[in-house]
């Protein structure tokens, strides 16, 4: 445990590579929440896919597996894919979940025969390109984290700057374009943003799963605020967090690829947020829904107290539970109820077993279900 | 008061919005075919029609919205790209996603990006306006909402006031009626009876028959042709209704039986 710290802390390879994984959850969880907005999640897919064969393609060119060429070509191939999307809802008119398969497949595949011929070319230098399939996180030197931090940085920088624009954009479009705001060029901006931020994390977490690491710190992030720009902070924060978690347990698990652990990481934090988020999570859901049934069954105990009493001259006479039990055909949680309706003073148990109504519940009753003014009966 | 002074202030005195020859299509099939309109500046004008009439794409179409596929459109005499400020537009409110995270005040204060420009964000002086709008609308106790929590007609309340704040001449709305309650329709009928006052010009969008006369001063009945358009009281006939509805218009009888307010919705 100490020396994972150590390691943590002090390791300079390490904190190289963390710091890098750290600003690309930032960058990518920032625009991704974009992405969610907009519902373009499946967009991050087909880009990231789709930037496979401009990684290949690069190395054929040039010869050379310096990252700057590599990335270059990845988003020169990603925005092309993202174009392809585009040109065909529009000129083939299929819908764009189709468009985006159809581009998302033809590129990958096409992406895995480049990579295939060239690690069957008798070089030396091609070796390790097909880490771009998973992710190796160990593969980032000093300079790629320099590169991912300041291109992330510019990435970032130009969000900040046409933040509002993005903000309308995002919510109503056509009100944007109302304004006179070049809604198509804002538009390619964001997408080429998105871009951007994919490909900067295709050499640690892969082209197969980049787009999660997009996708989930955004998605995380909506459960927890209500705003745009917490959003955008949380999920910066969340994907670091995912981006650091998930290259610790990658280098600690000895060649366990990058990709797939920062993606499990992200799912956790996903997970985590989709039940116990307060306000949007399933748990607040259903302590939500328990309490309207609680208040719902009380309610109806109450009513049935309400019309025993009126059948009873003596409104201080009690009532079996075992009455009230028969009048709810034997349901079961009457006692509960019967306790809830006790806590709010509107019921009270007279002698063991038997229960009758209060002044204020049966007040509480009459304005309830008789629609009367409680002050004048 | 200011509303004959102002509405004298356009240039030549002419229309607010003047559209010639206005075709519009999509693949190939004629939305608004060969449309000639000229809206009364300061004046509530409604635009009425079957599902699938146009009604909408004339909207965006003076809006500079949809390119259309002939035809010239002029606002205050200038072409769109120069009167935006002029302009101000009420989409309908199920075309945005009222489950993003932003609050009322934020969506109003989305009226005043144009004028606040590139690269800067809404200050004080926005944000006052906006709440001045928000009142207008009687919404100023919900500015720090989630837009979500929001009523159907509070949505729509919402809209009007990010319209309002743009400080507009002229407002397009499109169905700000639509499914909202009875307190929200008394209100924005307030709202544009003071923007018509003013000297404003509105052109709105509009489904139930039985309150156009009650509600607008003119009309323009369409059906990817126009019908008819002008004064309520000259163009809103049943011979008209049956040429835009096809022989069969909802609530036919309203228009010509007096109280056509308490009538059902369509």
């Amino acid at each position: 445990m100490l020396e994972a710290l150590q390691v943590f802390l002090f390791d300079y390879t390490f904190r190289t590579v963390a710091l890098g994984a750290a600003a690309l959850g930032a960058v990518a969880g920032a625009l991704g929440c974009f992405a969610v907005l907009r519902r373009q999640s499946l967009l991050g897919d087909a880009i990231a896919h789709a930037a496979l064969p401009g990684i290949g393609l690069a190395f054929l060119l040039t010869g050379s597996r310096a990252t700057p060429v590599l990335v270059l070509g990845a988003a020169l191939a990603g925005w092309i894919g993202t174009l392809a999307v585009m040109g065909i809802v529009r000129g083939a008119r299929l819908p764009e979940d189709t468009a985006l398969g159809i581009v998302l497949s033809v590129f990958f595949g096409f992406g895995l025969v480049i990579l295939t011929f060239v690690q069957r070319l008798p070089l030396a230098s091609q070796a390790g390109l097909e880490t771009f399939l998973w992710g190796q996180a160990a593969t980032l030197m000093a300079a790629d984290v320099q590169m991912i931090i300041i291109v992330g940085a510019g990435a970032l920088a130009l969000l900040a700057l046409f933040w509002k624009e993005f903000k309308v954009l995002s919510f109503d479009g056509a009100f944007a374009a109302s304004l006179g705001m070049p809604v198509r060029r804002v538009e390619f901006l964001l997408t080429s943003l998105l871009v951007v931020a994919i490909v900067l994390g295709l050499q640690t977490v892969g082209v197969v799963l980049m787009s999660a690491l997009v996708v989930a710190p955004a998605a995380a992030a909506r459960q927890w605020v209500d705003s745009l720009g917490l959003m955008v902070l949380l999920a910066a924060a969340l994907g670091a967090l995912a981006g650091v978690v998930g290259v610790g347990f990658s280098s600690a698990g000895s060649g366990i690829p990058t990709g797939p652990v920062i993606v499990l990481v992200a799912s956790a934090i996903v997970g985590i947020s989709l039940l116990a988020a307060p306000g949007r999570g399933l748990l607040a859901e259903l302590v939500r829904q328990r309490r309207v049934g609680r208040r719902i069954r009380a309610d109806a105990v109450l009513a049935d107290l309400y019309a025993l009493a009126m059948q009873h001259e003596d409104r201080r006479y009690g009532h079996p539970v075992a009455t009230l039990r028969t009048m709810r055909h034997g349901e079961v949680g009457i006692e509960r109820s019967l306790e809830t309706l006790a806590e709010q003073g509107w019921a009270r148990e007279l002698k063991p077993g038997s229960w009758g109504l209060t002044p204020e519940g049966e007040k509480r009753a009459r304005t309830r279900f008789l629609d009367q003014d409680a002050e004048h009966p | 008061m200011a509303g004959p002074e102002a509405a004298a202030s356009v240039p030549g005195g002419g229309p607010a919005i003047e559209v010639n020859d206005l075709t519009v299509a999509y693949r190939e099939q004629p939305v608004l075919w060969d449309i000639d309109l000229e809206v009364r500046p300061g004046a509530l004008t409604a635009i009425v029609g079957p599902n699938g009439a146009g009604k909408t794409t004339l909207i965006q179409s003076i809006l500079g919205l949809v390119r259309p596929a002939a035809g010239r459109i002029r606002i205050l005499d200038r072409p769109i790209r120069d009167a935006r400020g002029e302009v101000a537009y009420v989409p309908q409110r199920g075309t945005v996603d009222w489950d993003f995270p932003t609050s009322v005040l934020d969506v109003v204060l989305m009226g005043t990006y144009r004028e606040v420009g590139w690269f800067r964000r809404p200050g004080r002086a926005e944000r006052i306006r906006a709440v001045a709008a928000l009142e207008k609308v009687g919404m100023e106790a919900y500015q720090d909402r989630q837009i979500r929590q929001l009523s159907g007609g509070q949505q729509q309340r919402v809209f009007l006031a990010r319209a309002l704040v743009q400080e507009a001449r002229i407002y397009l709305m499109d169905e700000p009626f639509q499914g909202v309650d009875a307190r929200t329709e008394t209100a924005i009928v307030e709202v544009l009876r003071e923007l018509r006052d003013r000297g404003d010009t509105v052109v709105a969008v509009h489904h139930a028959l039985q309150t156009v006369p009650e509600y607008f001063d003119d009309v323009v009945i369409l059906n990817v042709r126009r019908i008819a358009s002008g004064p309520v009281s000259e163009v809103f006939t049943e011979e008209n209704l049956r040429v835009a509805y096809g022989g069969r218009v909802p609530f036919l009888h309203a228009v010509s039986d007096a109280p056509v307010a308490d009538l059902p919705e369509s």
